[in-house]
């Protein structure tokens, strides 16, 4: 087939089926052999790319004096020639845990259609991926969501609260969560709150280099989540995420003390205003005796969640106009204040007439390390004064998880506070050693 | 025999994918330990070579230095490709009239050997199609990429291999010519006329490790097999010649196997422990073997041909013994060198029998400590040992330094390539390949002619100047009115002198530098013959010319010291003067010359000792010698 100037070889081109053999000739009378494949999505606006039998592709700008041939059809659809994985109850002798998959850099490759990461939920593709998921034993795995994490709501916390709970009333050991890492830590913080009576861990688990790299720390993380999920001495949420560069040392950190501190390191996951529960190091958990223990169960999800809440970084242009529009028909507001809880002094009575109308509000500090304390400085007593309520060392996320959950359990402002300020599942660290000195 | 080339050149721009410098450190900051696995490309399926590496089951540490940023060490994402790597790119392409490509798309190449953090190298097909004639002779050029140099090898533990970040990311532009070349001579030739083209872009790094050729050697009848990384030019054809003599030796065996009906069962390897009165020693006698098992493999119809190949020094037996050594193990023992390494004929009697082996039949013995590495060699040198009875298998072959290639990985194929999804596309627009035209740089042949015509130098001396890459630095020294013999010295023949730094980064002084140094020896600060001192100083670490002058104590002779200098040594040999007249300044010369140790230029010191010559000739001297001194 040629297709000559008369009609579009550009939307000729875009046409034919990813696969095809072309020969393209320009105007110049260049010629170029290849495969089509799909386009970058940032690509030219008349680029078709070709692989070339070098593997190379290269992107050939087409024109209305561009002509080409078709070589050869696609060969028939190519599956994937990973051998299938065993039954996932394989011997369970020593028990089994669940992995709970929700999409995420973890459960994603590179989608050539796109040119982007896209989640996988199939359980085999899974398990082809992370064999060593099975290395320390038994693994179920059940798909819950198929999304990355900036999609992973409030309401998806109760989803997976559900889940973890029927995971344990199912019998097993420990439940591990993979999850994308955006919004992991807040994840995490939700679920501390939703879940009471844990008999075992429930690990969430990320990775910040997709499985279709070699250096993905996918397969290492998994791993270290999954022999963590086996361990009998802990019954409380936690993240498990590499403690540093290599790939042999991970972390364990509380699901309310954790946030991700940088857009793409491994070690991206740290604790804040103290160390870590743990480490995993050469197969090894080693914990910190201020673990919370399992208990003797059933695990029971604490619901629902009322997402009517917001988290508001206060900055020196925040004026009380924008923060009236913010603050529309929600029940709670978390404030990110500076320093010790401060906001501007124009903003105060903002915050009086929220709690005057039975709004809760909530003051943090972006500092994200250190309390949140109101009297100290004048601004602070204040707002004290005006009904803001101080969560001393709570991060910004864990506080806001917190009222999401606090207002779906309780009715009133003042049952709201309550739940707020008492600690639920161990947030609260209010005593903050020095870092050893370097 | 075929040979194609692939030459690649690290280019003096900032690094590939980070803003790095392109420059090596040994100084480390830390360190950090990571594994990698193959992944598969856009059809799923994973290279051969990426499996092979992942089965070694090694880990890799990485030292990282004030040069590196998160990108080297895979914990950020690569940064736009740099701009000005591209343009040297392009630039090639133009030179070697190669049809760039409308979208460079950057592709992630499966490299899971450790070298590169991220287990893919970057790279991008730039442009294709160009040509490049060297002596009379016409050779197609079938591509040039854009890719990124890989880690520098640091040294290698037990299960773990260990890199040094400054090398990796550096931009590498790889120029491969068709399969064309008929020899190894001229593969030589056409790689210098490749680096003389480089170096005329003046953007390339200089030194050792900064320019890699690659071989692709074929024969009638053998295979494409791949000599990857040879550093030394002057090396190209014995590893060519070598590759063809060796593929010759080995379809010799093939024959003769064939002849004999050859065969290599598929029975799992034998432990033969209990039939040897001892472990053998050599290449079983590894500290790492403890008290693992020695497994036996037998060869059937393999006796006598696992030794020397008539005529060449290559022999069937080194090639399975790779096969074992690139799991780790030291080697293997097999039957045609035996008996020897402590295993008697009572022993290869046993062994014999055992495998129920006849006279024309061979064996082959390893150990290891882990009997699952054992099976592995052995699976591996049966695969090996099949492959010889069919011909010659495709492999990725190591230059050694006595000109010799060793087994190191399969051919990698097509499938380790597939995109890399966080660059985006680039465009390459008319607009920039104009720009890039209206600068291009003298071709070195062009540039040849003008200078042999514009200095009055010779042929020779001005191929050395080109081919060498010095061309830009000798027109710059000589504007600022050098010589132009004094220059090309300098350039030609004292700077490549000095010993390459510890890191083995050649010393590469500027312009500016150069031109001091040249500046001093013209104001007779010392003489010209202290140039490679003083250069050597500077190479040494001399923060500047004055100070490496005084670190070599070539200063310090003052025009009146050489002439009390010249004065006292002619004093001493006055009678010889008067008898000899001016027959005698050879002589003195020497003696002059040794006490002035190339502090002061020869030519001035020739002058001062006639003038001195004269004086006694004359009688206007005494011969006394003079007061004080």
């Amino acid at each position: 087939m040629v297709v000559g100037s008369s009609s579009d070889p550009f939307a000729a081109l875009s046409a034919l089926p990813r696969g095809q053999k072309v020969e393209i000739r320009d105007s110049r009378g260049h010629t170029w052999n290849g495969t089509i494949v799909p386009s970058h999505e940032l690509s030219g606006s008349r680029i078709v790319s070709l692989k070339l039998e070098s593997g190379y592709n290269v992107g050939v700008s087409v024109d209305s004096g561009t002509t080409f041939r078709v070589i050869s059809h696609p060969p028939p659809e190519h599956h994937p020639a990973s051998a299938p994985p065993a039954a996932s109850a394989s011997v369970e002798s020593d028990g089994w845990i669940t992995l709970l998959t929700t999409g995420g850099t973890i459960a994603s490759r590179v989608d050539y259609d796109t040119g982007g990461v896209r989640p996988v939920s199939d359980e085999k593709e899974i398990l082809a991926f992370y064999p060593e998921l099975k290395n320390s034993g038994a693994v179920r795995i059940v798909p819950v969501f198929d999304r990355l994490s900036e999609d992973v709501g409030p309401p998806d916390w109760l989803v997976l609260a559900n889940d973890v709970a029927e995971a344990f009333r199912k019998g097993a050991r420990g439940v591990v969560i993979a999850h994308g890492t955006d919004t992991l830590g807040f994840t995490a913080a939700g679920l501390s709150f939703l879940l009471a009576d844990l008999p075992g861990p429930v690990v969430l688990v990320g990775a910040q280099r997709s499985p279709d790299r070699p250096s993905s720390d996918g397969p290492s993380n998994l791993e270290a989540a999954a022999t963590v999920a086996r361990d009998r001495r802990l019954g409380e949420v936690v993240v498990v995420m590499h403690a540093g560069f290599s790939d042999d040392r991970f972390a364990i950190h509380r699901g309310t003390w954790v946030r991700k501190m940088h857009s793409s390191r491994r070690d991206a996951f740290e604790s804040r205003n103290g160390p870590p529960l743990g480490t995993v190091e050469g197969g090894k958990v080693h914990l910190l005796p201020v673990v919370r223990a399992p208990s003797a169960g059933p695990a029971r999800v604490e619901g629902p969640v009322d997402d009517r809440a917001g988290l508001l970084w206060f900055y020196p242009g925040l004026t009380p106009e924008r923060a009236r529009s913010f603050s529309e028909g929600l029940r709670g507001i978390v404030l990110a204040g500076t320093g010790l809880g401060h906001i501007r002094s124009s903003l105060i009575e903002w915050a009086r007439t929220l709690t005057d109308k039975g709004v809760v509000v909530a003051m943090t500090t972006q500092c994200l390390e250190g309390g949140a304390d109101p009297y100290v400085y004048a601004t602070g007593r204040e707002l004290l004064r005006a009904g803001v309520l101080y969560l001393d060392d709570l991060l910004p996320e864990t506080a806001y998880a917190k009222l999401v959950w606090a207002l779906g359990r309780a009715k009133t402002a003042s049952e709201v506070r309550e739940l707020l300020t008492r600690d639920r599942a161990g947030e609260f660290l209010r005593r903050h050693r020095p870092e050893a000195e370097a | 025999m075929k040979v194609g080339l692939e030459v690649h050149q690290q280019l003096a721009t900032g690094k590939l994918f980070c803003r790095c410098p392109s420059e090596l450190s040994d100084e480390t900051l830390g360190s950090f330990s990571r594994r990698l696995r193959p992944s598969s490309g856009e059809d799923r399926r994973v290279d051969p070579a990426a499996a092979f590496e992942a089965s070694r089951g090694l880990s890799y540490r990485y030292e990282f230095g004030p040069l590196d940023c998160l990108v080297e060490m895979d914990e950020e994402p690569p940064r736009a490709l740099s701009e000005d790597a591209l343009d040297v790119a392009l630039t090639l392409a133009l030179l070697l009239s190669a049809r760039p490509v409308d979208e460079v798309a950057v592709m992630r190449k499966i490299v899971v050997d450790g070298s590169n953090t991220s287990g893919f190298q970057r790279t991008a097909l730039v442009a294709v199609d160009g040509s490049l004639e060297v002596r009379g002779k016409h050779h197609e050029i079938l591509s040039i990429c854009l890719e990124e140099d890989a880690a520098r090898k640091a040294g290698e533990g037990a299960g773990e291999i260990v890199y040094r970040l400054d090398r990796l990311g550096i931009p590498l532009v790889e120029i491969a010519t068709g399969p064309d070349i008929s020899s190894g001579p001229e593969a030589r030739e056409v790689a210098e006329e490749i680096g003389a083209l480089l170096r005329a872009t003046g953007r390339v790094r200089r030194g050792i490790g900064t320019i890699r050729e690659d071989l692709n050697v074929s024969i009638e009848g053998g295979h494409r097999i791949e000599i990857k990384g040879v550093q030394e030019l002057r090396r190209l054809s014995d590893y060519a010649d070598g590759e063809a003599t060796r593929q010759q030796a080995l379809l010799s065996v093939r024959d003769e196997l064939h002849r004999r009906g050859a065969t290599v069962g598929s029975a799992p390897p034998v432990d033969v422990t209990s039939l040897l009165h001892k472990i053998p020693s050599g290449p079983l006698s590894s500290s790492s073997r403890k008290e693992g098992p020695v497994l036996a493999l037998p060869l059937r119809g393999f006796a006598g041909l696992l030794g020397p190949i008539p005529g060449t020094e290559e022999r069937l037996g080194r090639e399975l013994a790779d096969q074992a050594r690139a799991v780790g193990l030291r080697g293997l023992i097999h039957s045609d060198e035996l008996p020897g390494y402590g295993v008697t004929d009572t022993d290869i009697a046993a062994l014999r029998a055992h495998l129920g082996l006849g006279e024309k039949d061979a064996f082959v013995l390893v150990a290891d400590a882990s009997s699952e590495r054992g099976t592995l060699a052995l699976h591996r040198v049966a695969t090996r040992a099949t492959s010889a009875i069919e011909g010659i298998p495709g492999e990725t072959r190591d230059p050694l330094p006595d000109g010799r290639t060793r087994y190191s990985r399969p051919l990698p194929g097509r499938h380790r390539m597939y995109p890399e999804t966080d660059i985006p596309p680039i465009p390459i627009t008319t607009a920039r390949l104009e720009r890039l035209q209206a600068s291009l740089p003298e071709r070195p042949t062009a540039r040849m002619e003008r200078l042999e015509r514009q200095y009055g130098l010779n042929r020779e001396l001005v191929r050395q100047v080109v081919y060498g890459g010095f061309a830009d630095t000798f027109e710059a020294l000589t504007a600022r009115g050098h010589s132009p013999a004094l220059v090309v010295r300098l350039l030609v023949q004292d700077v490549p002198a000095i010993a390459p730094r510890p890191d083995g980064s050649a010393f590469e002084p500027s312009v500016a530098r150069l031109d001091q140094v040249l500046t001093a020896a013209n104001a007779g600060r010392f003489g010209k013959e202290g140039i490679p001192r003083v250069l050597e100083a500077l190479a040494r670490g001399a923060p500047d010319v004055d100070s490496a002058i005084a670190a070599t104590g070539l200063e310090g002779l003052t025009a009146e010291a050489l002439a009390a200098l010249v004065d006292r040594i002619v004093r001493a040999q006055a009678p010889l003067i008067r008898e000899r007249g001016k027959e005698a300044f050879m002589p003195l010369m020497g003696d002059v010359m040794r006490e002035v140790r190339g502090r002061r230029d020869g030519r001035e010191v020739a002058e001062e000792l006639r003038r001195a010559i004269q004086r006694v000739a004359d009688g206007t001297t005494d011969g006394k010698p003079a007061e004080g001194s």
